[in-house]
C-alpha cells in the first residue's frame, strides 16, 4: 500500500490535491460517517431489534417451562439459568452465536460495499477525497462496531430479562465454584468482547465478498450462505483435519471463560483464527476494491 | 490509490478507474495488489505450520541417566501439589456404539460414554456429537468412562493424597470431581446434579482413582476399569506392573508442557501382550510423569495418550478443594464402601448398572496369568444373555466357543458358557486362558 502510494507520488500529480483527511480527525470523520450510515439504516435497526427480542423469548420460555429442565436437554446452561439470571446472557449468546449473530453480521458486512455500488452511492463516496483504502478500513471498522453492538444488544437484553425473571446473586461457575455477582458480571463483559471479536473474521469475509459483486443482495446471500455451509462442514466428523481452520470452529469456546481457572487455550486459538481471517480476507478485499472499476 | 488520480470522475464508463494513468505503473500497482493478499495468506500458512512445530519440537540436552535412576526418580518424587491442564486421547479402535450401548461390567471397561462415538474425531471433548449420549447421571464412574473414546481436556489440581480436583471440560459444560478427605463430590454443570460420597474414615490413603473407581485390581497396566486420569496414576500403574517381564529403558528427551523431560520406554519382554510400548515422559527436575503414551503392539498412533499441556507445581489454593453443592442442585447421597459404587442416579433405564449383579461384583473375578499377559475372568450373572450381552455379541466376531471383542489394546472373549475373559493380550492368550481356566 505504501509502495503504491509512493508510486503515485512519484508520478507528477495531474490532480490538484484537495484537503485530504489523512489526519486522525479526518479518518475519524470518515469512520463516523460510515457508522451513521450503518446504524441509521432501517435494516440494521430491525436486525438489532430481533437480536434483542431473542433473549426475552428464551427467558420467558425457560421461566414458563421451569421444572421440566431435567436430563440436560435444551439450550446450554439451562440448568443454571433458573438459578441465576446472569446465565441467560451466556445462554442467549450460545444460542445466537451459531446462527443469528453471524447472519446479522453477514447482512451488514455483505452490504457494506456492494449495497452502495448497487444504489449508486459508492461512486459519489469515491469522489470524496478519502482514498479507497481508508474507505475500506472505515467500512471494516463500522462492521466491527456492528459486531460489538449486536453482541451487546443480545447480552444487555438477556441481562435485563434475566434480572426481571430470575434471581440474581452469587454466580456458580461451570467448575462449581461460586463467585460474587460483580466478578461474574466482569466475566460476562469479557465474554461479550470475545464473542464480538469472534465475528471479526466473518466481517472481513463479508467485506471481501462485498467487493466482488455490485449487487447487495447477492453479497449478503453469499456471506450468509458461507456461514451456513462452513458450520455444516464444521459438524461433519470426517473433516476433523480441516475443522480447526474453519472460522466458527472455536466460537463456543467463550464458555471456557466461565471455568475456574479460566481455560484460555481455545479462546486464544479462536482470536488468532479471527485475526488470520481478518488479515487474509482484509488484504484480498483491499486488493479487489482498490483495483475495481466502479461502474455504477 | 488509483482513485487519487481519477478523483475528478467526470468520465463515464467502466474505464473511469485507472484508465487515465500510464500503463506501466498501473501494471506494477496491480501486481502489488495481487501480491499483498497472496503474501499475507502465505505468511499465515507458514506461521501456522511453523509455530506448533517450533513449540513442540526439540529435545533438550539433559545429563544422561539410566533407566533405574529414572524409575527411582519417579518413585522417589515427593511432589505433592500440582495443577494444570491434561489432555487425554484414547484411540482404542472400539466399534462405534459400544461405549454407548454399555458393555457388561467387569470386562474392565464397562459403562457408557458420552457423545463422541468416533475416537479421535472430536477436537474438543464432547464436540463430536454435542454430548448427545449423556443421560444426566452425575456418577463419577460413568463420566470418566467417556475418557475411553476421543480427545478430552481436564483441569487437574492435586494437593497430596487426600485432596484432588478434576474438571472434565465439555463444550459449554464441565463435569467436576472434588475429593477432600472423606468427602467426594461429583457435579455435572449440564444437569446441575451432584453425587456426594462419604468415604469411610481411615480411607485417607486411598488415591483418587482407588476411591472413585471400584473394580478388580491386577491384570495388565490399566486393569479393573480404572481410567488413568492423571499421568501420575497411569505411570504408577504401569511401573507397578513392571518386573522381570518388562524391559525399561531411557529413550531420549523431550519437552512436555514447557518442562524438560526424559522419555522412559517400557516394553513387555514376552509375546502375547497387545501393548507394544509404554512411553512415559518424566519431568527432569522433579521426577513427575508428565505424559504417558500406550502404543499397541500393532503399531500406529497411541491407543492412550495422557499428558499435561500446561502444569504448575505450586500448591493450589485451599478453596480449590472446598466444594459446596451449587444452589438448586439435585444431590444424590451415597455412603460408599470401597468397591461399591454409586451410580444409580436417575439414569437411563436399561443401563448396565441397574442389572442385578451387574457392575463390578465383589466375588467371582479371577486373574489368570500374571504380568503383561494376565487375563481377568468372571462369570456373567444368569440372564445376562439378553440385552447388553446380545449387543456385545453383535459387535464381536464369533470364534470357537464364544465371541471375541477386539480392540487395538484390549481383547475380550465371551464364552458360550457365560464367562468373560478380558485383558491387554492377544486373542490366542485369551483362548488359552479360557480353555485352561475352565
Amino acid at each position: 500500500m505504501s509502495q503504491a502510494e509512493a508510486a503515485t507520488a512519484a508520478v507528477p500529480a495531474p490532480v490538484p490535491r484537495g484537503p485530504r483527511p489523512r489526519t486522525v480527525p479526518g479518518v475519524l470523520a470518515l469512520f463516523r460517517s460510515e457508522l451513521s450510515i450503518t446504524f441509521r439504516r432501517l435494516r440494521t435497526l430491525a436486525l438489532l431489534a430481533i437480536l434483542a427480542a431473542l433473549p426475552v423469548l428464551i427467558g420467558v420460555v425457560v421461566k414458563v417451562e421451569t421444572g421440566g429442565s431435567g436430563g440436560g436437554g435444551g439450550p446450554a446452561f439451562i440448568a443454571q439459568v433458573t438459578q441465576n439470571g446472569l446465565f441467560l446472557v451466556f445462554t442467549s449468546l450460545a444460542v445466537t452465536l451459531p446462527v443469528f449473530l453471524p447472519m446479522a453480521v453477514g447482512v451488514v458486512a455483505g452490504d457494506a460495499v456492494a449495497g452502495e455500488a448497487a444504489s449508486g452511492t459508492l461512486r459519489y463516496l469515491l469522489v470524496a477525497p478519502a482514498g479507497r483504502t481508508r474507505l475500506l478500513a472505515a467500512k471494516f471498522c463500522a462492521a466491527l462496531a456492528f459486531c460489538a453492538a449486536a453482541t451487546l444488544t443480545v447480552a444487555l437484553a438477556a441481562l435485563a430479562t434475566g434480572a426481571a425473571l430470575f434471581p440474581l446473586g452469587r454466580v456458580t461457575l461451570l467448575s462449581g465454584e461460586s463467585v460474587p455477582f460483580g466478578e461474574a458480571l466482569l466475566r460476562a463483559l469479557l465474554i461479550a468482547g470475545v464473542v464480538a471479536l469472534s465475528l471479526a473474521g466473518l466481517a472481513a469475509l463479508g467485506l471481501f465478498v462485498s467487493t466482488l459483486t455490485g449487487s447487495g443482495i447477492a453479497a449478503m446471500a453469499t456471506t450468509v450462505g458461507l456461514v451456513i455451509t462452513v458450520q455444516i462442514l464444521d459438524g461433519i466428523p470426517q473433516l476433523h483435519a480441516v475443522q480447526p481452520w474453519l472460522f466458527p470452529h472455536y466460537w463456543l469456546s467463550f464458555a471456557d471463560l466461565l471455568r475456574q481457572p479460566m481455560y484460555l487455550d481455545d479462546v486464544l486459538r479462536n482470536l488468532g483464527l479471527q485475526g488470520l481471517y481478518t488479515a487474509v480476507f482484509g488484504a484480498a478485499a483491499w486488493a479487489r476494491f482498490t483495483a475495481r472499476d466502479i461502474a455504477a | 490509490m488509483a482513485v487519487e488520480r481519477t478523483n475528478p470522475v467526470t468520465g463515464d464508463g467502466p474505464a473511469a478507474d485507472g484508465g487515465g494513468g500510464p500503463a506501466a505503473p498501473y501494471r506494477r500497482r496491480k501486481a502489488v495488489r495481487v501480491l499483498v493478499p497472496v503474501g499475507v495468506a502465505g505468511l499465515a500458512a507458514v506461521s501456522v505450520g511453523l509455530v506448533p512445530a517450533l513449540a513442540s519440537g526439540g529435545s533438550p540436552k539433559l545429563p544422561r541417566v539410566t533407566a533405574e535412576q529414572l524409575v527411582a526418580r519417579v518413585l522417589a518424587s515427593d511432589v505433592q501439589a500440582m495443577s494444570g491442564t491434561v489432555r487425554t486421547t484414547a484411540d482404542l479402535g472400539l466399534p462405534a456404539g459400544v461405549l454407548d450401548g454399555g458393555l457388561p461390567g467387569g470386562g474392565g471397561f464397562g459403562g457408557r460414554a458420552g457423545g463422541d462415538g468416533a475416537p479421535g474425531g472430536a477436537d474438543r471433548g464432547g464436540a463430536g456429537a454435542g454430548g448427545g449420549g449423556q443421560d444426566g447421571t452425575a456418577a463419577p464412574e460413568a463420566q470418566l468412562t467417556r475418557l475411553l473414546a476421543g480427545t478430552h481436556t481436564l483441569q487437574v489440581a492435586v494437593d497430596g493424597p487426600d485432596r484432588q480436583r478434576l474438571g472434565l471440560i465439555d463444550r459449554l459444560a464441565e463435569y467436576e470431581i472434588v475429593h477432600d478427605g472423606t468427602q467426594v463430590w461429583g457435579w455435572d454443570s449440564r444437569t446441575n446434579r451432584a453425587v456426594h460420597l462419604v468415604l469411610p474414615a481411615g480411607h485417607g490413603d486411598a488415591r483418587q482413582g482407588g476411591s472413585l473407581h471400584g473394580g478388580a485390581r491386577g491384570a495388565g497396566p490399566f486393569a479393573g476399569g480404572r481410567v488413568p486420569a492423571t499421568p501420575q496414576e497411569a505411570a504408577r500403574q504401569v511401573l507397578g506392573a513392571a518386573g522381570s517381564t518388562t524391559a525399561v529403558s531411557v529413550a531420549g528427551t523431550s519437552r512436555v508442557a514447557g518442562q524438560d523431560a526424559y522419555e522412559l520406554s517400557v516394553r513387555p519382554k514376552g509375546t502375547g501382550s497387545t501393548v507394544g510400548e509404554v512411553r512415559i515422559s518424566v519431568d527432569a527436575a522433579n521426577g513427575v510423569p508428565l505424559r504417558v503414551r500406550v502404543v499397541p503392539a500393532g503399531g500406529g498412533s497411541p491407543a492412550f495418550d495422557v499428558g499435561f499441556t500446561s502444569v504448575s507445581f505450586h500448591r493450589p489454593a485451599a478453596r480449590t478443594f472446598a466444594f459446596t453443592p451449587p444452589k438448586g442442585s439435585e444431590v444424590t447421597e451415597h455412603r460408599a464402601a470401597a468397591g461399591d459404587l454409586p451410580g444409580t442416579g436417575p439414569g437411563r433405564p436399561g443401563a448396565q448398572r441397574q442389572q442385578p449383579g451387574g457392575g463390578v461384583p465383589g466375588g467371582g473375578v479371577d486373574v489368570v496369568g500374571q504380568g503383561w499377559t494376565s487375563v481377568v475372568s468372571l462369570r456373567l450373572p444368569a440372564g445376562a444373555d439378553e440385552g447388553p450381552l446380545a449387543l456385545l455379541k453383535g459387535f464381536g466376531k464369533p470364534v470357537g466357543g464364544g465371541t471375541l471383542l477386539h480392540t487395538r489394546l484390549v481383547n475380550a472373549l465371551v464364552t458360550d458358557d457365560g464367562r468373560v475373559y478380558a485383558g491387554a493380550v492377544s486373542p490366542q492368550v485369551l483362548r488359552r486362558a479360557a480353555t485352561g481356566g475352565r
